[in-house]
């Protein structure tokens, strides 16, 4: 399977204000391999496919392609030379259709330059087809699940009949079936001698897809493994740079007084019955499918949703919330499941970081700027957020930093009910388990955690309870330590069986 | 471990100083070519004749970072200036009523946009057109379409413009002219609200990403109109210089104004889409035109011709800020 070298980059660098986010990086791909990329965040692994993609440009280094020296210059020219990006973030245009999305910019057209409808359905419908794709291609993009606008944006990239094909995390958004449709695809593609340079922060894909794996560090290129030889721990330790001892740190803390009471709330014409109480120091998990109603749960307790009924009361006193201001003063705070709605991109950390308590850095209504700094200072340092330049905009940070500078914001508002919307989305395992200490740490200062994920494995290692949401209704409650994977699964899905008998 | 700033002064000059630049690259070259170009009569001449665009470009300023747009600054200063005008002309109000008028009519009417486009739920660029036609067409019945005071009004009814209202626009301070004097203070006025209130501060949060204001707890709806109002208000503070200078009120002074604004705004560095931006950068905008005009003129350029160097400087430097922010921003 594995061929000739097909592209080789040797001393890639490439400096932002204020980072060396390449440092001297050298990495070969051979032809028809599935080589992974791997690194926490910010170690460079996005910045080095967007100078393969012609995003961005390097600042110097070489680009062997097939042992020809190529200097890439924009996207339009990755695309000629035959290496094909599919984004992190959907590149997708949501008004108009799948095939229009598939052709864009470049669709067959007839004579006089009119363009072809028929024949573009028609093409992308085998594009589709060859993925396995079940989507119709006259359908707007706006209308598809996430799932579905990732697989339209791969199957984009694929019409393209590339030989290099570049993945930024293509599964972050996917179903196990949908990721699992996909891996099918990749091997078939490297069959016919594609090769696929492809990050993720999903340590169980390296072994299930991968080959070779590159792994990254701050910049600099720690080495390149054979996967087949390498433990997963060793990955980790390159990665991290150091040993990580636990992936779920749990300090246990001892439970106090309900802060977060909830009765028989009914919202958004999804949620109904749903009872619960969130004690202070405790994390109660929320688990539920796409679409069973924990997002809308978060937004209705922050005030973004509306209630239709049911009583809400924090510290045993009833609160009426309409708005995230009210929620936020009845020490309510939510951080959401995309965290690029909860930055503000051009602003530097500080700023960022008061963002939800400029009451606390307000005097006479004259905002602090000493004091805002310091806040921002303490938290930045605390959270080992990188790089620690406060001026700098949050835009410019990887997305493990993004996420620690949302959990400062609420760090700093001094919530007593948090509502952490996966917190771990999308972020590597060093970050992730920061990410988990700092929950800890949270619920020792007496905070109460309402943690909802999609991720069964962090929801079982760190929930004192877990709750299990499905069509819009508390399906299951299990204790810490009481339900296995399976359980929660069969409770998301509305097979009772353990756990609460369904209505 | 922390830093600040990304380092030597000459990188920060490149990322932050563009307009400052550009300011002096131009009234170097102006010295050069011209020696009237540098007598200090000139240099206050100048002053002058930026202070009004400079105002308005104050309130335009905030508006732009929250993520808007003010077409309507000229009409409501026109109005604004008009209704001060008649006031102490026609009704015999003194200026102590006259004046706060003014600027209660343009927060009043900036007050207006903000409910508009919030409430209302419609696009800032279109409440605000609406504003512009339908303030002048307020002013035009207010004054009947003739000055405020008109020739035959000041002879037959000996209806003048007190004294302090003319000196706002044409008196001088230690030999500076009161209409800077007024747009220094304004623009501090600006800066304080942007740098140091909760106001400014929500002004850039709604416009860098509203829904991360949103779910920070910012009331959006609030900050959009407080910033519209206080757009109104700069509006009113430029309508009085005007009419001051002008020895009148009409309903069409200072058309074309509402995108001279615009224009400081952007050539001192914010950025037209919100988020980011400073008031001090917008004063050095409006120092661009200013200069560039007084210039032009200088150089006896046709007034034809002013015009299409203006409209072409605005592109240029507004493309160089694209490029300097993608080259060190990225």
């Amino acid at each position: 399977m594995s061929g000739g070298e097909i592209l080789r980059l040797e001393g890639i660098d490439k400096r932002f204000p204020g980072v060396h986010a390449l440092n001297q990086v050298d990495l070969d791909l051979v032809e028809g391999e599935i080589h992974m990329l791997l690194g926490e965040n910010g170690a460079g692994k996005s910045t080095l496919l967007k100078i393969l993609s012609g995003s961005i440009l390097k600042d110097s280094g070489r680009i062997l392609l097939r042992g020809r020296p190529v200097e890439i210059t924009d996207a339009h020219h990755a695309r000629t030379l035959g290496i094909g990006m599919v984004y992190q973030e959907l590149s997708l245009v949501p008004g108009l259709t799948v095939a229009e999305n598939i052709f864009l910019g470049r669709w067959p057209t007839r004579a006089g330059g009119l363009i072809n409808w028929p024949e573009m359905v028609t093409q992308a419908e085998a594009v589709l087809g060859s993925l396995g794709v079940p989507v119709d291609p006259r359908v707007r993009v706006r209308n598809l699940s996430v799932a579905e606008q990732q697989l339209t944006e791969i199957a984009r990239v694929l019409a393209l009949d590339v030989q290099i094909l570049l993945l930024d995390e293509p599964t972050s958004a996917l179903s196990d079936r949908d990721r699992d449709r996909l891996f099918g695809f990749l091997r078939g593609l490297r069959g016919k001698g594609v090769s696929v340079l492809y990050t993720s922060h999903r340590l169980g894909e390296i072994r299930e897809i991968g080959d070779r794996a590159t792994v990254l560090r701050d910049g600099r290129k720690v080495g390149t493994v054979a996967v087949a030889d390498a433990a997963e721990d060793t990955v980790v330790r390159m990665m991290v740079g150091r040993d990580i001892r636990e992936r779920f740190p749990k300090t246990p803390v001892p439970i106090g007084a309900p802060v977060l009471t909830v009765r028989n709330l009914r919202a958004s014409n999804l949620l109904r019955d749903i009872s619960f109480t969130l004690h202070s120091g405790e994390i109660l998990g929320v688990f539920g499918l796409r679409g069973a109603g924990r997002t809308t749960l978060a937004r209705s307790l922050f005030g973004l949703a509306r209630l239709e009924s049911g009583e809400v009361l924090v510290n045993g006193g009833g609160i009426e919330v309409t708005s995230p201001e009210e929620a936020i003063r009845h020490g309510i705070g939510y951080t959401t499941e995309d965290r690029r709605e909860g930055l503000v991109p051009m602003m530097g950390l500080p700023p960022n970081i008061t963002l939800a308590s400029l009451d606390g850095v307000t005097r006479a209504g004259i905002i602090d700027h000493r004091e805002e700094q310091r806040i921002g200072a303490r938290l930045v340092e605390d959270l080992r957020i990188q790089p620690p330049v406060l001026s700098r905009p949050v835009r410019l940070l990887s997305g493990g930093n993004q996420q620690k500078v949302v959990l400062a914001k609420w760090l700093a508002s001094k919530s007593r009910v948090l509502i952490f919307d996966e917190p771990t989305r999308g972020i590597d395992v060093g970050a992730k388990t920061e990410v988990f200490q700092l929950m800890g740490r949270l619920c020792a200062q007496g905070v109460g955690l309402l943690m909802l994920s999609s991720e069964i494995p962090e929801v079982l290692a760190m929930a004192d309870r877990i709750l299990v949401m499905h069509r819009g209704r508390i399906a299951a409650e299990y204790a810490r330590g009481e339900a296995t994977q399976e359980d929660l699964l069969r409770s998301a899905v509305g097979l009772s069986g353990s756990g609460m008998e369904e209505a | 471990m922390t830093q600040h700033g990304y380092g030597s002064w000459v990188t920060r000059l490149l990322l932050k100083g563009g307009p400052i630049i550009a300011l002096f690259l131009l009234a170097g070259y102006l010295s050069a070519v011209s020696p009237h170009f540098r007598t200090t009569s000139n240099f206050m001449n100048v002053l002058a004749q930026t202070s009004v665009t400079a105002i308005l470009a104050v309130g335009q300023t905030l508006v732009i970072i929250s993520g808007g747009i003010d077409l309507s600054v000229a009409a409501m200063m026109a109005l604004a200036g008009s209704l001060s005008a008649v006031s102490l002309a026609y009704w015999g109000w003194s200026v102590w009523l006259g004046l706060p008028l003014g600027l209660a009519m343009g927060t009043l009417l900036g007050l207006l946009n903000g409910l508009v486009i919030t409430k209302g739920r419609i696009p800032d660029f279109i409440a605000t057109l609406g504003m512009m036609t339908t303030a002048r067409g307020v002013s035009l019945l207010l004054t009947q379409g003739l000055p405020v005071p008109s020739h035959v009004t000041a002879i037959q009814l000996k209806a003048y413009l007190p004294p302090e209202l003319i000196w706002l626009g044409s008196g001088a301070v230690l030999g500076v002219p009161v209409p800077a004097v007024v747009a220094v203070a304004t623009a501090l006025l600006g800066w304080t609200v942007l740098h140091y209130s909760r106001l400014g501060r929500s002004a850039l949060a709604v416009g860098g990403n509203r829904e991360a204001a949103r779910v920070s707890g910012i009331n959006v709806d609030r900050a959009r109109i407080a910033v519209y109002a206080f757009s109104g208000f700069t509006a009113g503070i430029g309508g009085l210089v005007l009419t001051g200078r002008l020895n009148s009120a009409n309903a069409l002074m200072g058309e074309g104004m509402e995108l001279q604004s615009i224009g400081a705004v952007v050539l001192g560095g914010t950025n037209l889409f919100g988020g980011e931006g400073t008031v001090v950068g917008t004063a050095v905008g409006a120092l661009i035109m200013g200069v560039l005009g007084n210039g032009l003129n200088l150089l006896n350029v046709s007034a034809f011709w002013q015009r299409v160097v203006m409209g072409l400087v605005i592109i240029i430097v507004v493309i160089f800020d694209q490029w300097r922010r993608r080259r060190f921003g990225a």
